[in-house]
């Protein structure tokens, strides 16, 4: 399935570049944002059928109740460490790096968000990183699910909530669907109030003793 | 994105499954995959069609990688440590 959805992407991406660059023969919003959003509201619609004609994924989801919202809470907590310890590798900003991390996935308001606070080369970066998760998330399912199988959800981040979400559910069973789309709804909702409260830490000084 | 848009289309897929439930079993497995491969040619055309983001990649590119990637390793192995304590077996 893999490489369906593989050649899927790379033909949008040649098509979008085509497009824009060559010859537009549709205005790019009306495949990146209607045929988008039209074909991931009727995923969500499908995806809702079949898990409410599962009687097991109701229970299951009836039996962790709110302690399901700890899977976001350890997402967010995981990226914010790993911002801080992205700045060290690379050197960069602690509060900017760790700023474009706390997108969680989310890069169209990431790329805005960092770009008003920490200039328009954040902004770019903002956007790249967490577009990156997205594609990377979609491209490493097939492995990820081996490694566990909640480890899509939480590579997903923000994004598990809407576009990862119908590959996500179909590489590791209806049954994750509640877990994956909570746990995307969370971290979108926490992903601007973390960017922001990050950026207000900019002018304190981490000492590092290197 | 709007989140009504999202969870109106998932709540009445819910809906109409509950009330389908004494229904025979429908596979849904080949309409679902052909709506996500439209879904992800879609993502692919936004990122092609997105110059900003084509000319900034070789730039930050690399720096981008890095932090997606530990991002993702970083939440898969929290997510691995507290999944009990979240009552998922």
């Amino acid at each position: 399935m893999i490489k369906y959805i593989l050649a899927a992407l790379i033909l949008g991406g040649v098509a979008g570049y085509l497009d824009v660059n060559w010859a537009t023969v549709v205005s790019s919003v009306w495949i990146s944002d209607y045929l988008l959003n039209a074909s991931l509201m009727l995923l969500l619609f499908v995806m809702g059928v079949v898990f409410a004609m599962d009687k097991d994924s109701i229970s299951k989801i009836r039996r962790t109740g709110l302690r399901i919202l700890i899977v976001p809470l350890a997402v967010a907590l995981g990226t914010i460490l790993s911002g801080v310890v992205s700045a060290l590798i690379l050197g960069t900003n602690v509060t900017a790096t760790t700023a474009v991390s706390a997108g969680f996935g989310w890069y169209t308001l990431t790329g805005p968000l960092v770009s008003q606070v920490f200039g328009a080369k954040w902004g770019a970066l903002g956007f790249a990183a967490n577009f990156l998760r997205e594609l990377l998330t979609i491209l490493t399912v097939s492995l990820m699910v081996k490694v566990d199988k909640y480890a899509p959800t939480a590579s997903g981040g923000a994004t598990s909530m809407d576009t990862t979400l119908p590959i996500i559910v179909r590489y590791c069973g209806s049954d994750t669907l509640i877990t994956a789309f909570s746990s995307g709804f969370v971290l979108s909702v926490m992903a601007p109030f973390a960017i922001m409260a990050i950026a207000s830490l900019g002018h304190v000084r981490i000492p590092l003793f290197l | 994105m709007n989140f009504a848009l999202l969870v109106v289309p998932l709540a009445a897929g819910m809906f109409l499954g509950y009330f389908l439930r004494e229904k025979r079993k429908v596979n849904l497995g080949k309409v679902t995959l052909g709506i996500i491969l439209v879904l992800i040619f879609s993502l692919g055309f936004g990122i092609g069609s997105n110059s900003e983001l084509l000319n900034s990649l070789p730039d930050v590119g690399l720096s981008a990688a890095v932090i997606a990637s530990l991002a993702i390793v970083f939440s898969v192995i929290f997510v691995k440590a507290v999944k009990r304590k979240a009552g998922l077996e």
